[in-house]
Formats: C-alpha cells, sequence, structure tokens
C-alpha cells in the first residue's frame, strides 16, 4: 500500500534519512523505533508531503505524493509530534475546521465529528477551548483531527510523548482498536511501547533502517547468548573457581553486588557458545547457591539500546540479512 | 480557501489582535476627522484619507504578522500542508482575511463620508476614487505584509520587518527626489543591479557558472547600451525607485482620477508579493 524507495533527506551536510526504502501492507501496523534525531519524525513529514525529500520516491498504492498531492493526502490522516491545534478554537470549531480543509462533504461533516469524537473519547470537552485543555485531551484531539478526514492511513508521530502513564496506556488502546481499521505507521523511542502494539517493528538509527521484523522474531534473531551474568552466595573467590573448570570462557567480570553476602559476575564466552547449562551443572557440583542466572542482552530493549548506539552495528546488519 | 480566510477571521475576534487594529484604526480616524473635516467645517473628504495614510505604518505589522509565522511556530502548518489544499489555498485565505478586517474597519470610516454627505457638499466621485485607490494601496501594503510573515520565525519579528518595510517605501519618494542623475553614478547602480542579479541566481541554483554568465551578460548589457546612447542610464536611481513608490501614485485618487495604469500597479504589487510568498512557503519544504 504505502511503497517508499530509496529515501533521501539532507539538510546542507547532515543526512537526516539516508537512501530508506520499504514497504508497509494494507492493514499493517507497523511501529518506527528509534532513539531521538534518528530520522522518524523526518521519515513521516516526508510520507504526508509536509517536507519534500533530497531524493527518493513515496506511492501510496503506485501514486506518487509529489505527482498527485492532494489525492494522496485525502488518503492520510497524520497526528505530527505536536498537535497542530489552534488553541483559541473550541473542540467543535476546530474539528469543523480540519473537515473542512480535508474536504469533508457538507452533509457529513455533522456525522464524521459524531464518530471520531466518540472514537477517541473527547465528548466531554467538545465545547472547550483547545487551548485550556490537558496534554492527554489534546493528544486526542490531534487523533481525532487526523480521522476527520476518513483516510485509510494513520501516521502517528509519537502519539505518547509527554503523557502520564495512565493516558499512555489509554491512548495505547485507542490505538490498538484503530489498528483494526486502519494502516497505521507510527513512532515511538520507547521500546515496550512498539513492542506491545505493533506487530511490525523498524528500528531506525542515524536515518536508516537496521532492523524490520516482528518484535519476537527480532529478539530471537539478535539472540546472544555469549554474555551471561551470574549472582552466587559466596565470595569472590569461590565463585571464580566455580567457573574456572569451564571450556570457552574468554573473559571474567566481577560486577558491583546488588545484595550483600553475594557475589556477581558477567562470564562472555566465545561467540554463540551458550555456557548456561555447564555454569548451572559447575555450581550445582560445588555445592555453590546459584541465585540468578541471565543472558545479558536479552531483553529488545538492550538489543534496541545495542543497535542504535551502534556497539554492534555491523553484526545486526549481517543477523537481518 | 474560503476555510481558512473564515477561520483566520475568527481568529482575530478571538485574539485581541482584531479589536486592536479596528480600535486603534478608528481612533485616529476619528481624531483626523473630527478635527481636519468636523471642526474645520471642511467637506473635501479626500484630505482626509489622504491624512490617514501615515495609519499604515502601524495598522498593517498588527494586521498581518501572526498571519503565517502563528502557523509556524504553533506548527499547525503541519496540519494545513498535509491537508489536501494548496499552498495557494493557504496564502489566499490568509490574505483575504486580513482584506475582510481592513475592509469591514474602513466600512466604519464611510459614515464620515455620509455625515459629509448630509451636511455639506460631499464630492462624491471622488470620494469613491479615493476609497478604490486606499484599498489597492492597502492590499499592496497587506501582500507585503503577508510575505514577511511567510518568512519571519515569530510575529514580533514579522511585525517588526513589515513596520520597517513600510517605512522604507514611505522614505522612498524622499530618497528619490536626492538620488544623483549623473551618468557615473547611474551605470554604478545598474552595475549593482546586475551583480544582485548574479547573487540572487546563486543563491539558488548554486552554480558559480550560471552566475558568472548572469554577470557577464548584465556587464556586456550596459556596455553595449552605453556605446549605442552614452546617457542612456541618467535619472536611473530615480526611476527605478519610483518603480516601487506606491504613495506617489495614491496621489492621482485623491484628485479623482482613476487611471487604469496604477490600478494595474496595486493588483500587480499584491498578486507579485502574493506569488512570492506561495513560493517561500513552498521553498521551506525542500530547505
Amino acid at each position: 500500500m504505502i511503497e517508499v524507495r530509496n529515501l533521501t533527506k539532507r539538510y546542507g551536510p547532515h543526512v537526516a534519512v539516508d537512501d530508506v526504502s520499504f514497504q508497509v501492507n494494507k492493514g499493517e501496523v507497523v511501529g518506527f523505533l528509534g532513539p531521538n534525531g534518528a530520522g522518524k519524525s523526518t521519515t513521516m513529514n516526508i510520507l504526508t508531503g509536509y517536507l519534500s525529500a533530497t531524493a527518493g520516491d513515496v506511492y501510496v498504492d503506485g501514486t506518487n505524493i509529489l505527482e498527485e498531492p492532494e489525492a494522496v493526502k485525502r488518503r492520510m490522516g497524520y497526528l505530527p509530534e505536536s498537535p497542530p491545534i489552534y488553541g483559541e478554537m473550541t473542540v467543535r470549531e476546530y474539528l469543523q475546521f480540519v473537515c473542512r480543509i480535508k474536504k469533508v462533504p457538507r452533509n457529513e461533516v455533522k456525522d464524521r465529528i459524531e464518530q471520531g469524537l466518540h472514537r477517541v473519547g473527547i465528548a466531554e470537552v467538545f465545547n472547550r477551548l483547545v487551548g485550556n485543555l490537558s496534554k492527554g485531551y489534546r493528544q486526542r484531539v490531534g487523533l481525532a483531527q487526523a480521522l476527520m478526514g476518513n483516510p485509510d492511513i494513520l501516521i502517528l508521530d509519537e502519539p505518547t510523548a509527554g503523557l502520564d502513564p495512565k493516558q499512555i496506556i489509554e491512548i495505547r488502546d485507542l490505538i490498538r482498536s484503530l489498528g483494526a481499521d486502519y494502516t497505521v505507521i507510527l513512532s515511538s523511542h520507547i521500546l515496550p511501547e512498539v513492542s506491545e502494539i505493533c506487530p511490525r517493528v523498524m528500528i531506525i538509527n542515524d536515518g536508516q533502517i537496521v532492523a524490520d521484523g516482528d518484535p519476537t522474531t527480532l529478539a530471537g534473531e539478535l539472540f546472544d547468548a555469549s554474555q551471561v551474568v551470574i549472582t552466587a552466595v559466596a565470595d569472590e573467590p569461590t565463585t571464580r573457581s566455580a567457573v574456572s573448570g569451564l571450556n570457552g570462557i574468554s573473559r571474567i567480570e566481577v560486577l558491583p553486588a546488588s545484595e550483600s553476602g553475594t557475589t556477581e559476575m558477567l562470564i562472555e564466552s566465545e561467540k554463540n557458545h551458550d555456557l548456561r547449562r555447564e555454569i548451572f551443572e559447575a555450581f550445582s557440583r560445588k555445592s555453590v547457591p546459584l541465585i540468578g542466572l541471565r543472558v545479558k542482552n536479552a531483553t529488545l530493549e538492550e538489543i534496541f539500546l545495542e543497535l542504535t548506539s551502534g556497539v554492534r552495528g555491523a553484526d545486526v546488519t549481517e543477523a537481518d540479512a | 480557501m474560503i476555510a481558512i480566510m473564515i477561520r483566520e477571521f475568527r481568529t482575530y475576534f478571538q485574539t485581541p489582535v482584531g479589536y486592536v487594529f479596528m480600535g486603534l484604526f478608528l481612533l485616529v480616524a476619528g481624531f483626523f476627522f473630527t478635527f481636519g473635516n468636523l471642526l474645520n467645517n471642511s467637506s473635501y473628504f479626500t484630505s482626509f484619507l489622504g491624512n490617514i495614510l501615515f495609519l499604515y505604518l502601524f495598522a498593517v505589522p498588527l494586521l498581518t504578522m501572526r498571519l503565517l509565522s502563528e502557523e509556524r511556530r504553533q506548527r499547525t502548518d503541519q496540519l494545513l500542508l498535509t491537508s489536501p489544499i494548496t499552498v495557494v489555498d493557504i496564502v489566499l485565505g490568509k490574505f483575504l482575511a486580513a482584506m475582510l478586517v481592513f475592509l469591514v474597519t474602513l466600512l466604519v470610516t464611510a459614515l464620515y463620508a455620509v455625515v459629509v454627505g448630509v451636511f455639506g457638499d460631499l464630492a462624491v466621485w471622488q470620494t469613491v476614487g479615493g476609497y478604490i485607490g486606499f484599498i489597492l494601496l492597502g492590499s499592496s501594503f497587506i501582500s507585503l505584509g503577508v510575505l514577511v510573515s511567510a518568512v519571519s520565525e515569530n510575529q514580533v519579528s514579522a511585525a517588526f520587518f513589515t513596520f520597517f518595510a513600510l517605512l522604507f517605501i514611505w522614505f522612498l519618494n524622499l530618497v528619490r527626489t536626492v538620488a544623483p542623475v549623473d551618468p557615473t553614478s547611474s551605470t554604478i547602480f545598474a552595475a549593482a543591479i546586475v551583480l544582485g542579479l548574479a547573487g540572487f541566481f546563486y543563491a539558488n541554483t548554486r552554480s558559480w557558472i550560471a552566475s558568472a554568465v548572469v554577470v557577464l551578460l548584465g556587464a556586456a548589457t550596459i556596455v553595449a547600451l552605453h556605446l549605442v546612447h552614452p546617457r542612456i542610464f541618467d535619472g536611473l536611481i530615480p526611476d527605478v525607485l519610483g518603480w516601487f513608490s506606491l504613495l506617489d501614485r495614491y496621489d492621482g485618487f485623491t484628485l479623482g482620477l482613476l487611471k487604469l495604469q496604477e490600478v494595474v500597479f496595486y493588483l500587480s504589487f499584491t498578486s507579485i508579493f502574493l506569488f512570492v510568498t506561495v513560493r517561500m512557503v513552498e521553498k521551506r519544504r525542500w530547505a
């Protein structure tokens, strides 16, 4: 449905989006994940026609956004990073204005607003000034705005940024429900959010897509058991001697213990050599209580951090390919 | 376009700007009418319009400062530019909203003309001509304000720069009368225009070759013209300044003369400034 080909955006010498290509199919819910400044917002601004790309093309069902901007814009609803609201208007006036510039036929405006109000849950603030609403409500009004034109694609840039935990859960649920009816692209720098809402995640860093897939597969693909953190109820020399007999250990590092009377240790093995079972057996042989054993980088969070801080960037591209 | 215009027009009166504009304009206009016409027993109404021309200096920046700068600052331009409307719709809608506020305000001053008509002899057609000129001049100034607003980061700087641009137009007449007319300075001025043009080319194309071609062509033209007719550039500076002199052209209207060429000038000035505004807004997307 959406096809992006070799998209590049430069601001002077700075490359914000670097030769990005991807496709999004009808009905998909895709999350752009990346740290601030990775190029998520720029990509979204180009997709919606707010910015023009330095090179590359965006097609929606084969229609180029530059050639037929109005046709493509009619099919998209966009919630930018800060909701584009006019503080001096009431929610009613604002949504009526949005309907007019989205070219909603006059006789449908009332129904459209009615549906939008209930969908995003802002009926109770309908007659209040947008400028006096809380951040959560503003975000919802922004979301209602994106729905007004009856689009089939929703592009949501950091829809939960700056909200409190309760509002975040509400907006997430809302987006999940929207996912049933729309093709959704959303961005976030918060990983749990994306992995929770989106069946497909694209990790973006330095203007490039460094990983693309469903969150579980990504975690599986990038899983690497070569670094194990153990916690044992023993002093350091005992712990050392317990693991000393194992083969394939390349490095041992003592970590600051989080509980008194225990020793925490990072054990690094040769690549793709999973030591966990052997460690467990070694400790049980010596009757040293092992109360913690976990693989470092087991969570998607840690994988994401490594990917985007560039430590293991090269490996990932291989794994991804 | 209509939707943008209506929203903008309402915003004038949902914020203090519209009231401040109308209040200021009508206060000063009323003052001039009272002292110029009522207390002087003068029925010469076009002199009233001539007297309040300077109001544009303060009123236009007030009217246009918010128009596009505020959209960008509030990031509502993201809504407008990603909606199925064109930049022309946006710019025209904004311009028309400002014109509408201006016209409504001006309509109130028409009451003064009625007062003159009832209690004295009102030169009706002269007054109508005066108003047409006044409105055309206003549309030129407002289009200038719209452009400044499009390139400003916030409304304060938009108001500030609009004010100075208008002030410059005001002083243009003075500059014109003292500008040198001798061949040397005129030729230097012509050369400066060529260099400016080349700079514009370079800024837009980033190509040294294109700019060099402009410089060479310009220099060749100046030299050729100079050879053909040595005094051809005489008076070039006042002439060029004259093209931008909006106020000079207004004089005819106060006499009740409605010259087609002046009307066309004002309308062209407005269209060109609005067109450049559209280009500036579009250019920003490529930046």
